[in-house]
């Protein structure tokens, strides 16, 4: 079987991708192996096919399908179903809103006077909780403006002994060793003359066995100094 | 193949989710069409929208005995492909008087895509170059022969023409391609 230059050309592709019939297969390498044109042009066109097939697939730009699902269905839809649903509830922003409106409502109802161990429907009747919060809202300002008034005391009772033990000079002028007007009989340092002050430091020492009585902690510092200072 | 007939009838009767997985499973293959026809990503990529949008608005004259909708969607790119070839006829006649300062055009080209250039390798690039100087007959058939892997059966049916002139056109355009190359002085080692 004789073979031309032109169906050498003609039938490269036949040849290449295996589609000649063996008498061809025989004719085509035998011509190819001695036509000084043809063997560049099959080795060529050889060396082309494989760069054409070492063309790798490129991927797509990654907003490629959002755009066409946006030219085509206008807005992107976005899936709902129980597991999206299931999975927004999991997220921290939804736990920390629910637990924060969670003791938001223990703290207002707590405030209100709601019995927790004993829990009624009427505890949540709206009169019953405006009763009760205004009844805890007084007594919440009566406690208030009564603790206010005590550290008001102590401080000044405080602030009283500070000066007496920073300045003795001041002290043994106020408390003379021997007083020449000293009444017989009389064994504290106070001068009976000035009744005024006598009734002020009887106030003091009132009030601080009252906040002896409530603040436990102040009784073993300040108000047993005081005693002993006070009459 | 079936599953995509399936799709289209859902997206007939207005399932959005099936159009959206028909989108997914042809995007990649409509964009690399588009890129090796075309040399340029950004013309690609406004190319695959473009098919998308036309297969969306002609989806019911899509039949399944017409040979799968795949082969449809490449019929519908392949005419695109040559709509925006005629189109932008003009703008490539103005570039080859370029190629008469061939020094210029070759800084310039390097300088235009460097994205591509960085993405393939030394061969693949001059293939890809060498497949935008194929005349748009040519180039469409080896694109769908040597690169999508279509059969020639395939290739029938997306160009319309005879099994021979099917046949006749990727021979051609491999020994024109391979003439392009030796000319870029790439030759077989």
């Amino acid at each position: 079987m004789t073979w031309t230059c032109q169906q050498t050309e003609a039938r490269l592709s036949d040849y290449l991708d295996g589609l000649l019939d063996a008498t061809e297969q025989s004719a085509f390498n035998q011509h190819v192996n001695t036509c000084a044109a043809c063997a560049p042009l099959v080795a060529s066109v050889a060396h082309t096919l494989g760069g054409l097939y070492a063309l790798e697939q490129l991927d797509a730009p990654p907003q490629l399908e959002t755009a066409i699902l946006r030219a085509t269905l206008g807005a992107v839809p976005r899936k709902r179903n129980l597991w999206t649903w299931l999975d927004a509830l999991q997220s921290p922003r939804f736990i920390y809103s629910a637990v924060s409106a969670v003791a938001t409502m223990v703290l207002l109802l707590t405030a209100t006077g709601f019995n927790w161990r004993r829990p009624k429907l009427a505890d949540l009747a709206p009169a019953t909780i405006y009763r009760n919060a205004d009844s805890k809202i007084h007594l919440v300002y009566a406690r208030s403006t009564k603790f206010v008034s005590d550290l008001r005391v102590v401080m000044e009772i405080q602030s009283r002994i500070n000066e007496t033990e920073q300045n003795p000079a001041m002290r043994e002028d106020t408390t003379p060793q021997s007083s020449p007007k000293k009444e017989p009989g009389q064994t504290d340092n106070s001068n009976p003359s000035s009744p005024k002050q006598q009734n002020r430091a009887d106030e003091i020492g009132k009030n601080l066995r009252v906040l002896a009585c409530e603040f436990p902690i102040l009784s073993g510092a300040v108000v047993d100094g005081v005693d002993r200072r006070v009459p | 193949m079936e599953q995509d007939a399936q799709l289209v009838l859902q997206c007939l009767q207005g399932d959005g989710s099936a159009w959206e997985e028909l989108v997914r499973r042809h995007t990649r293959r409509i964009f690399n069409i588009c890129y090796r026809f075309t040399g340029n990503r950004t013309e690609a990529e406004d190319l695959t929208q473009d098919v998308f949008l036309r297969v969306y608005r002609t989806l019911n004259s899509y039949r399944s005995a017409y040979g799968g909708f795949a082969t449809w969607m490449t019929s519908v790119t392949r005419n695109l492909l040559i709509d925006h070839y005629r189109r932008t006829k003009r703008d490539r006649m103005t570039d080859s008087l370029d190629d008469a300062m061939p020094v210029v055009e070759n800084k310039e080209s390097v300088a235009r895509r460097p994205d591509e250039q960085a993405l393939m390798g030394e061969l693949s690039g001059q293939v890809q170059s060498a497949l935008t100087r194929l005349s748009p007959e040519l180039r469409e058939a080896v694109i769908l022969r040597d690169l999508q892997q279509l059969e020639y059966i395939e290739i029938q049916r997306v160009l319309a023409v005879p099994e021979g002139t099917v046949k006749s056109r990727i021979n051609r355009g491999r020994i024109e391609l391979a003439r392009i190359l030796q000319q870029m002085g790439v030759r077989p080692s």
